[in-house]
């Protein structure tokens, strides 16, 4: 291969050379995807029942939550934290920047999946449940939920992935995740052939994994 | 379950057999391109293709003032490198208008070089070892020190006041690692964060994310303002040289000439003159 080859042989030895830098990225790349995913279901699930809840005002607030972040680019929710918050002398490190940035983002569309999947159990079911002296509360959680759960899943399951790879954007912010570390190592020495077909194949196998696992809840769910 | 895991294997095997064909593909496809011009003739053939096509297609940057900057007035390019470019236009056509410029960033200066996309890159490409074990460069044809920009209320007077500190560097610059040698050498220690590009780095300084911008001084006094300024602490000059892919020797060396006569016949300061890069 010759030394113009974007993959020639030499640039895998600087890269495994300098393997601490990327298992460092994927570090944080799984630090933020686990502290975001946590964040967004709990927030989607809060959200997703205020959604459907009797009280108006509280819909109200799941309207503004979703719309908001739904509608406006990550990169700019994230690039404002990270730039524009501090003038207001509120400066977060970068990782929790992630957690939050990418959790509160992701929440709005777990929200719409939460809401989705109650919205999909017959409203008969939380009439009967109620008519057998459940509370809305027991009724949510005994009788909806679990009715819901089956077609909250894979939607979920899809911005669970897209979770994952959104938390490139750090790249952005100098937020030391997989991508930036890419974005740097190759930067520097232009070695972007491995660079990159690693980021790429890690992110891969983090999805992957992930929406097996999910797929397994799903069968799970259908039982 | 047997089942799931088999079909868990295969999937894992697919994916993998097809990144690999991908990476092969693209490897085979270059090695051939790569032997070819590497002989003598294909390396005359750069030029012959370059005169067929009838311009010379340039790599600039657009945003950095003196050197290749877009002027928002006129909308033209203008600068330094800009006009060097004319030049080797010129020497290869006899008409210095023939050049199509793209504007490039600091990562990207790489891959489009290597794609054949530009036939060279003369955009504040600062010359280094790992650099040009891939690409061939040009006789520097300036050479810029890296400088500090801080923010004037931040009482930052010399390198040793940023120990512990972060300094904004921009993503595939040589500039990281300049700023860690002149650290390493004063005794302290520095941290670093890298954005992709230079208003990102400024933006990082203002808020306070970091606490200085390091960059090659001419690039850095287009960001200088009234709440900013660059430290008198200079280090490590960086050489600007024209960048070409390897193989393509004939238009390396055609470059090479073009330099080198302009450094002669004294057109090289008249045009550092002109732009003001005079030290």
């Amino acid at each position: 291969m010759g030394v113009n080859n974007p993959f020639a042989l030499y640039k895998w030895q600087a890269l495994f050379d300098a393997r601490d830098i990327f298992i460092d990225g994927l570090t944080t790349t799984l630090e933020v995807a686990i502290g975001a995913l946590i964040l967004s279901v709990l927030l989607g699930i809060i959200f997703g029942i205020a959604g459907v809840f009797p009280n108006k005002f509280i819909r109200v607030l799941n309207r503004v939550y979703v719309e908001f972040f739904q509608n406006t680019p990550l990169v700019v929710q994230v690039v404002f934290i990270y730039n524009a918050l501090p003038q207001i002398h509120i400066v977060m490190p970068v990782l929790l920047i992630g957690i939050i940035g990418v959790g509160l983002y992701t929440g709005a569309y777990m929200a719409e999946a939460v809401r989705g999947g109650i919205l999909s159990v017959s409203k008969g079911q939380l009439e009967a449940a109620m008519s057998q002296g459940f509370n809305y509360w027991q009724a949510m959680w005994y009788i909806i939920l679990p009715q819901a759960k089956r077609v909250m899943l894979p939607s979920m399951a899809n911005q669970a992935i897209n979770l994952v790879k959104n938390t490139s954007v750090l790249a952005m912010i100098a937020g030391g995740d997989l991508m930036y570390q890419a974005d740097s190592w190759s930067g520097s020495n232009m070695y972007y052939g491995p660079a990159y077909l690693t980021a790429g194949v890690s992110y891969w196998i983090i999805c992957f994994l992930l929406s097996k696992y999910i797929n397994k809840l799903e069968k799970k769910a259908e039982v | 379950m047997f089942f799931a895991k088999k079909k868990l294997m295969v999937l894992a095997l697919t994916a993998l057999t097809g990144l690999s064909l991908l990476a092969a593909g693209c490897g085979s496809e270059n090695t051939s391109s790569s032997s070819s011009s590497s002989s003598s003739s294909a390396s005359n053939d750069i030029i012959q293709t370059i005169k067929d096509r009838g311009y010379l297609k340039v790599g600039c940057k657009v945003d950095v003032p003196l050197f290749g900057y877009k002027n928002p007035d006129t909308g033209e390019l203008e600068g330094f490198e800009i006009d060097l470019s004319h030049a080797i236009a010129k020497k290869i056509f006899g008409d210095p208008s023939k050049v199509e410029f793209t504007p490039v960033v600091a990562k990207t200066r790489g891959p489009l070089l290597d794609s054949g996309e530009l036939d060279t890159v003369i955009a504040t490409y600062t010359i280094n070892d790992e650099r040009k074990k891939q690409y061939d460069f040009s006789t520097p044809y300036y050479t810029d020190p890296v400088g500090l920009l801080v923010k004037t209320a931040d009482n930052i007077n010399s390198l040793k006041d940023l120990s512990g500190k972060t300094i904004a560097v921009p993503q595939g610059a040589t500039t990281r690692k300049a700023v860690e040698d002149a650290a390493k050498a004063a005794g302290i220690e520095v941290k670093f964060a890298e954005f992709p590009t230079y208003p990102e780095c400024k933006a990082a300084l203002m808020s306070g994310r970091a606490a200085a911008y390091a960059m090659d001084t001419s690039n850095l006094s287009g960001y200088v303002d009234s709440e900013t300024k660059i430290l008198p602490d200079k280090f490590a000059p960086q050489e600007y040289g024209a960048a070409t892919k390897k193989g393509n020797d004939a238009l390396a060396k055609l470059i090479e000439d073009t330099i080198q006569e302009m450094k002669d016949s004294g057109e090289l300061d008249q045009l550092l003159t002109k732009w003001k890069l005079n030290k």
